[in-house]
């Protein structure tokens, strides 16, 4: 019985076997128009519809194990990508700081052509900044041997961006426009009106410009540029026509006009200054260059503004 | 079990054997884990083997095979005879060892997986397809191995679960169990 039993094991094992070689010899060796392939065409073509249907009802199940399946794959590309953010994130910081300083480089390249140069502009770098919310001074990397004095003007590729108020032999002290000691003569873009421009009062990042003539005309958005007289007794010329601001709104009163003022220059992102060591460049030619330079929007004006500014600026 | 398996389990065997290769085709191909897709039937195989014996394995690895051939147009008696030689292999174990520990399954399980991923390699490559053994091959082995172990024990349990029924019962298993609830004596010995 025994051996029976192991023998018909054996026999159907052995069976199987062949007919598995049978058949893996026959479909390999026939060609794709062969029995075999007939077979398994009808088979699938029998089978098809059973296939689909069975598809079809078994979406949802699929469709369940491929959420459980797609999650854990977003959840291993999530954590990849975390990596990459990681990675590039100092990389974009640091590429960043170098494109800002190339904009600030390039602007200051712009104003040197158009007649800063004249004042023996000394670029320096920003190395610290006042730690109160009021940005009001800042320290630049340039001192008294690099030719940077008490009230030398400091500006930046927008504008006017404040004066050094203090030299040491490795760097200078500058006070920023907003802080409140400081006061720069300055008109209005297309008027030849002057007042002085000065931090608002409750708002450091604010300017206004005060005591202008009752009669002055003003509109919002025009720009405001320094008209190169001295704005004290024992202050430095500021070369004429360098941009202040713009006008936000003006009011009107009893004996002056003021106008608030947006200062153009971003006096939180500086980073690349330049220090005006020289204070005998006001020339009207500069100053008409410089005028000229004026963003758009006041073309129509710029001419008769750079001759008023540059009458202006020969006066100072 | 060595003898002739009756209508009932080979009727259970036969839906079973249908009903997962089609599931296989339609639902599990589809929704690949670790980036490889688990394959129920060398499972399936294994686990009819290790029920039934090396006689209804083997036969059982045959047709599945022969259906997953025939269903994706694969070459025919490829998949055949690596399931053949699972299923007689699987039987063969119960049939001489007959492993009762709960991990039992996972093992044989796993044993299946890679024996059926190995062996169909191996087979494509003397067929002569042109595909170098790379570390990608080896990693799909090794993972694919790796998914169907982690559902054999589910799949162990579907299978005995269908075919509980239908198993005759073996002396040998029915000694065992006496002997268990016993302590090993007869009731005449312990009378």
């Amino acid at each position: 019985m025994y051996d029976k039993t192991v023998r018909r094991r054996r026999a159907v094992l052995a069976l199987l076997v062949v007919l598995s070689l049978l058949l893996l010899t026959a479909y390999f060796g026939e060609s794709s128009g062969g029995g075999l392939h007939g077979v398994q065409r009808t088979f699938l073509t029998i089978v098809s519809p059973i296939q689909d249907g069975a598809n079809k009802a078994l979406k949802p199940v699929r469709d369940v194990f491929g959420w459980f399946g797609e999650t854990i794959h977003a959840k291993g590309q999530r954590d990849e990508l975390r990596k990459q953010i990681d990675k590039l994130r100092p990389e974009l910081a640091a590429a960043q700081a170098e494109q800002r300083t190339y904009r600030q480089l390039i602007g200051l390249y712009h104003l040197n052509r158009l007649g800063v140069s004249d004042y023996h502009p000394v670029a320096a770098t920003v190395v610290g900044k006042s730690p109160n919310i009021w940005y009001s001074t800042v320290t630049i990397d340039k001192g008294s041997p690099d030719g940077v004095r008490v009230n030398d003007p400091v500006i930046n590729s927008e504008g006017l961006v404040g004066k050094v108020v203090a030299v040491e032999p490795d760097g200078a002290q500058v006070d920023l426009i907003t802080d409140s000691t400081m006061g720069v003569s300055a008109r209005i873009g297309t008027g030849s009106a002057t007042g002085i421009v000065q931090p608002k009062v409750g708002d450091p990042n604010d300017l206004l410009l005060q005591y202008l003539p009752a009669n002055t005309q003003a509109t919002k958005g025009e720009y405001v540029v320094t008209s190169g007289t001295v704005a004290g007794p024992d202050d430095s010329l500021y070369p004429p026509g360098l941009l202040i601001g713009q006008v936000t709104s003006v009011n009107e009163e009893s004996a002056y006009t003021s106008v608030n003022v947006h200062p153009i220059a971003n006096l939180h992102n500086l980073d690349v200054v330049e220090v005006l060591t020289s204070h005998s460049g006001g020339t009207a030619a500069r100053a008409s260059s410089l005028a000229a330079a004026l963003p758009a929007g006041q073309t129509g004006e710029r001419t008769a503004n750079g001759e008023q500014l540059a009458s202006t600026g020969s006066g100072g | 079990m060595t003898g002739t398996p009756s209508p009932g389990l080979i009727a259970r065997v036969a839906a079973l054997s249908v009903v997962v290769v089609f599931f296989q085709i339609g639902v599990v191909s589809e929704v690949p884990v670790f980036g490889v897709n688990a394959d129920l039937t060398p499972l399936l195989v294994a686990f009819v083997g290790l029920l039934c014996g090396s006689l209804v394995g083997s036969v059982t690895g045959f047709a599945v095979g022969l259906l997953v051939d025939l269903a994706l147009l694969q070459t025919l008696g490829l998949t055949s005879l690596v399931f053949t030689l699972i299923g007689y292999w699987a039987g063969r174990l119960r049939e001489l060892r007959d492993p009762q520990a709960a991990l039992t399954p996972l093992l044989v399980g796993a044993a299946a997986a890679a024996v059926a991923l190995v062996g169909y390699s191996l087979m494509e490559f003397l067929l002569g397809v042109d595909a170098p053994v790379s570390l990608d091959l080896l990693r799909q082995i090794v993972l694919g191995t790796f998914v169907d172990t982690i559902v054999a024990l589910p799949m162990w349990a579907i299978v005995r679960r269908v075919l509980d029924g239908a198993l005759p019962e073996d002396p040998r298993r029915r000694r065992r169990r006496r002997a268990y609830t016993t302590g090993g004596l007869s009731p005449l010995t312990k009378a």
